[in-house]
This record gives C-alpha cells, sequence and structure tokens, in this order.
C-alpha cells in the first residue's frame, strides 16, 4: 500500500497548460470581481457613514443580504435564478457567450462587495469626526468632503484589512467552479481526473495559490508604506 | 523563504504518512469496521431514498457479497460505514485512509489502474446523452456547437473534450447541478452513462419529459476501487463478487435494482452477461 508520488505529471501531457489557463481565469476573474467589490464596498461603506438615514439603511440592507448568505448560494442564485427572468434569446445568448463566468464574477464581486464595505466603514470610522466638520465648515460640500478628504484617508487606513479581504476573494474565486468556470481549482483536479495524480495536482494548485498570494501582499505592504501619512498612520517596518 | 520550505516539508510529510498505514484487513480487524466511499445522489447505484435510507445497488454489493468475505478474511463480524464520495474525492480518500474501499459508479480506466487497485467489474454500461424530448441531438454527432453539460472529473467529460471539441464543454461537480443546468437550458444535453442518465431520469419529477438518446460512445466497466498493492483485500472483495456471480446472489440483486420492478427498470443484455461472466472464466 504505498503512493507512487509522480510529479512528472504536472508538466508533462497538457497539465502546463491546464494549470496556465486556469491560472489564467482565476485572475481575471479575480481582477474584474475585485474591481466590482472595491467601488460597491466604497459606495455603500460611505453611504453608511453619511447623515442622511434612506442611504444609510439602503447600504446596511445590501451588506447585511449579501455578507449573510454563503457565497456558494450567490454563485447558483447568480447562474441558475438570474437568467430565467431574461427572455428566451437573451438566455440562449448569455449561454453561449460564458455565462458561467460572467455570473462567478458577479457573485463574487457582490458578495465581497458587501464585506468590503465593512473594511471601509470602519476606516471612515477611525477618522475624527473634526476632519468632516472642518471639512464642511471650510465650504465643502458632503460628497466633496467625502471625496477629498474623507476617503482619501480612509482608503490609506484600511490597506491591512483590504489587502486581507482581497486575498479572500481570490481564494475565493474556486467556488466558481460550481457553476463549471475552468479556473485553477478546477485545472488542478482536471489533472487529478487525467493522471489519478491527486497530490501532486493539488500541490501544484497550492503553490500557485500560494505564490499569488504572497506576492499580492508583498505589493500591498509597498503601497501601505508608500501612501503613510507621517502622523496619523503608525509607520510600517524599520524607521527609514 | 525558509518559513515556505519549513511548510511545505510539513505539507509533504503530512500528506505522505498514509503510506505508512498499515492493510486494509488490518485495519478492518482492528476497528471492526470496513469503510466505504460511496454517493448520496446516483440512483440506483447509491443514493438516499425517500425514507432517508442511504441505500443501492452497489451497497448491497458490499453489504450482501463482500462483506462476508471481508468478515471470513478477518475472523470477526464487521460493519459497513458509508461516507461520501464524488469523483474528484474518491482517490484522495482512498489514499489518505479516510475510506477502505469506493463502491459507486467508478469507471476502471488504465490511467486510474497506475494509483489504485479495482475489484472484478461489476457493472457495465457507456456514456450517451439526456435530452429534452423533441431534442435536435440524437447521438455523439449531433453535438458540435451545442452546450453539454457533464460531471467533473468524468471520464465522458474527458472523451468530449478530446473527441469532440466543437461542442461546448460545461462541467459541474454534481449530478443534480448538471440536470438543473439542463432543466433551466443553460445546457442542451447533459452526458453521463447510460444507467446514470436512467436513473436521473427515474427520479425526476416528469421522468417522460426526457429522453436518453445516442450509442454508447464509451465503455464504461465500473469496479471497487481500493488502494493500491493490498493484494489480500483485493483478494477478498473479488472473492466475494465472483461467489455472487457463481451462485446467482449478484442477479438476484441486480434484479432487485434494475429489474422491472427495480428502481431504474434497465435490464442485463447477454452481452453485459457474457462480459460479467467471462471475467470469473465462464
Amino acid at each position: 500500500m504505498h503512493y507512487t508520488f509522480k510529479w512528472s505529471v504536472l508538466w508533462s501531457g497538457q497539465s502546463g497548460h491546464w494549470l496556465l489557463q486556469g491560472l489564467v481565469t482565476t485572475l481575471e476573474l479575480s481582477a474584474l470581481a475585485w474591481i466590482l467589490a472595491v467601488a460597491l464596498g466604497i459606495l455603500s461603506g460611505a453611504l453608511r457613514t453619511v447623515p442622511f438615514r434612506p442611504l444609510r439603511w439602503a447600504a446596511t440592507f445590501y451588506v447585511e443580504f449579501f455578507r449573510n448568505v454563503p457565497l456558494l448560494v450567490w454563485m447558483f442564485f447568480w447562474y441558475f435564478a438570474v437568467p430565467p427572468l431574461l427572455p428566451r434569446p437573451a438566455q440562449d445568448w448569455l449561454f453561449n457567450h460564458g455565462a458561467e463566468f460572467w455570473a462567478g464574477t458577479i457573485a463574487l464581486g457582490v458578495y465581497h462587495g458587501a464585506r468590503m464595505s465593512e473594511v471601509i466603514r470602519s476606516g471612515i470610522g477611525a477618522i475624527p469626526r473634526t476632519q468632516f466638520e472642518a471639512s464642511v465648515a471650510i465650504g465643502l460640500t458632503t460628497f466633496q468632503a467625502y471625496r477629498m478628504v474623507i476617503l482619501p484617508v480612509a482608503l490609506r487606513l484600511i490597506v491591512p484589512p483590504g489587502t486581507n479581504e482581497s486575498l479572500n476573494l481570490l481564494k475565493n474565486s474556486s467556488v466558481a467552479l460550481t457553476i463549471s468556470v475552468a479556473e485553477l481549482t478546477f485545472q488542478t483536479r482536471q489533472i487529478e481526473t487525467y493522471t489519478a495524480k491527486a497530490i501532486e495536482a493539488l500541490t501544484a494548485g497550492t503553490l500557485i495559490y500560494l505564490v499569488l498570494c504572497v506576492s499580492i501582499a508583498t505589493v500591498m505592504a509597498r503601497v501601505e508604506r508608500h501612501y503613510a501619512i507621517p502622523g496619523l498612520i503608525a509607520r510600517v517596518g524599520p524607521a527609514a | 523563504m525558509r518559513t515556505l520550505s519549513v511548510l511545505l516539508t510539513l505539507a509533504v510529510a503530512l500528506t505522505a504518512t498514509p503510506a505508512l498505514a498499515q492493510d486494509t484487513l488490518e485495519k478492518i480487524k482492528s476497528s471492526g469496521t470496513l469503510t466505504i466511499g460511496t454517493r448520496t445522489g446516483s440512483p440506483p447505484f447509491a443514493y438516499v431514498n425517500k425514507n432517508n435510507e442511504w441505500v443501492g445497488f452497489s451497497i448491497d454489493l458490499v453489504e450482501q457479497l463482500v462483506k462476508p468475505e471481508v468478515e471470513k478474511a478477518v475472523g470477526k463480524s464487521v460493519k459497513v460505514e458509508k461516507k461520501e464520495s464524488a469523483p474528484a474525492t474518491r482517490i484522495p480518500l482512498l489514499t489518505s485512509n479516510a475510506v477502505d474501499l469506493i463502491a459507486e459508479t467508478m469507471t476502471d480506466t488504465p490511467q486510474r489502474r497506475e494509483t489504485v487497485d479495482f475489484s472484478l467489474t461489476f457493472f457495465y454500461t457507456g456514456a450517451q446523452f439526456l435530452v429534452k424530448k423533441g431534442s435536435a441531438i440524437h447521438g455523439v454527432n449531433d453535438i458540435a456547437g451545442k452546450r453539454i453539460a457533464s460531471q467533473q472529473g468524468s471520464t465522458n467529460a474527458k472523451i468530449i473534450r478530446e473527441k469532440y471539441p466543437q461542442a461546448q464543454l460545461r462541467e459541474f461537480p454534481d449530478q443534480p447541478a448538471a440536470f438543473q443546468a439542463l432543466a433551466q437550458g443553460q445546457v442542451d444535453a447533459y452526458t453521463n452513462d447510460g444507467i446514470q442518465l436512467a436513473g436521473l431520469k427515474a427520479k425526476s419529477p416528469k421522468p417522460d419529459e426526457w429522453e436518453i438518446v445516442g450509442d454508447f460512445y464509451s465503455e464504461e466497466p465500473y469496479g471497487m476501487a481500493m488502494r493500491k498493492g493490498d493484494a489480500r483485500f483485493k483478494a477478498a472483495v473479488d472473492a466475494g463478487l465472483k461467489k455472487g456471480f457463481e451462485s446467482g446472489k449478484y442477479f438476484e440483486i441486480y434484479d432487485k435494482w434494475f429489474g422491472p420492478k427495480g428502481e431504474v427498470p434497465y435490464p442485463l443484455t447477454p452481452q453485459v452477461k457474457a462480459y460479467l461472466l467471462k471475467q470469473i472464466g465462464k
């Protein structure tokens, strides 16, 4: 009873090609979903702090509704439940043009948008109320105060938790395989199907995720240092 | 970088440990349990029925044919414990020692034989298509440009991808998701082994709406899988099946599930019967 490792399955045959394809799909899916998540997160995170109750309610509803339902359910929701609401020709067109990928992107983006929203709200919450009051006092409108004062500071504050959330998004993109999106995890399973070498395939997938996440974290740490506001945000790393 | 190499060593150590475990019969003897990996949604091989019982043809084969031989080999009575397995998880379940035997709808292929051992073939089928009645798809030659659902990790998906690249292949992790996609029109057909489609059709709310079409475009002999190189355990499993073929018990069980009154009527053709019996030299 021995498991014989055969690492060559990872570069023989089509495995390398599949892994690369999976990696590209994972990156495309994650990047698009991330843009959506950040946009929704900033919008709803900011709205949850504005001095206008109906907007706060709408944003709170979005956050609580989307973050409290499992991502897997959202995948099925956007893929199985939404298309039937469209006219039949539109459905057919969508199904022939990567409906899986777009359903996965929206599911991932909207779900993580709700989570990102909380990160941004906490960033805004960390800014002293007097900053907002001072902004209004010098004649800015609420929108201008958010755009020019509050958000630029809040976004700097939330780089560490935001990175965390972004890495989660990247890893959660693997859930899209349940609706037939051929991303990285899907491709590692495919290698397993062809070669029956599960441990090798999973190891390859794990390493790629690890390298991706570590690289993103490194880049974000640099971003954090670069944009840190002296005196407001504690210095990162050793003194320069 | 050092942390990374430590982690890697650890990961490899963790995954490699099971290779050191004792042989399967010893494991069954000490635990008193034969653990099988099987399905919850593949009627009639293994599924959860209306009374919420986990039953099926492959489970009966284990309980009635394999279990007595395993008991004989370990010299005491054992109980059968079932765990959920899926195409993507069944080999890892075996190699990690989480289960001892995969008894479901696993096709015996040369690639898989490099990693696991297979018992005698206990069922023989081939890939076909499930479509809405009146569909333009009548077989594998009509699928160009069509959206075809399959199960991730199945041999059918592999054949479609390699031999029929004009088809748009969609792969779902399980049968319910693939069927849902077919029912809603995300795909035009669902391909799987004929018997699985027959089971799915029989279990669907309106069986008359569906049609199974096409000749077998692949050969799918089902075997029970076990860890590689465990000759004693394999001998016990094969002996159980062989006795079943010889005594006719196998055919009784077959009839219970696939006979005219069975869960999924799928009569044993003379060719298939001859194929099964040829394995034991008859």
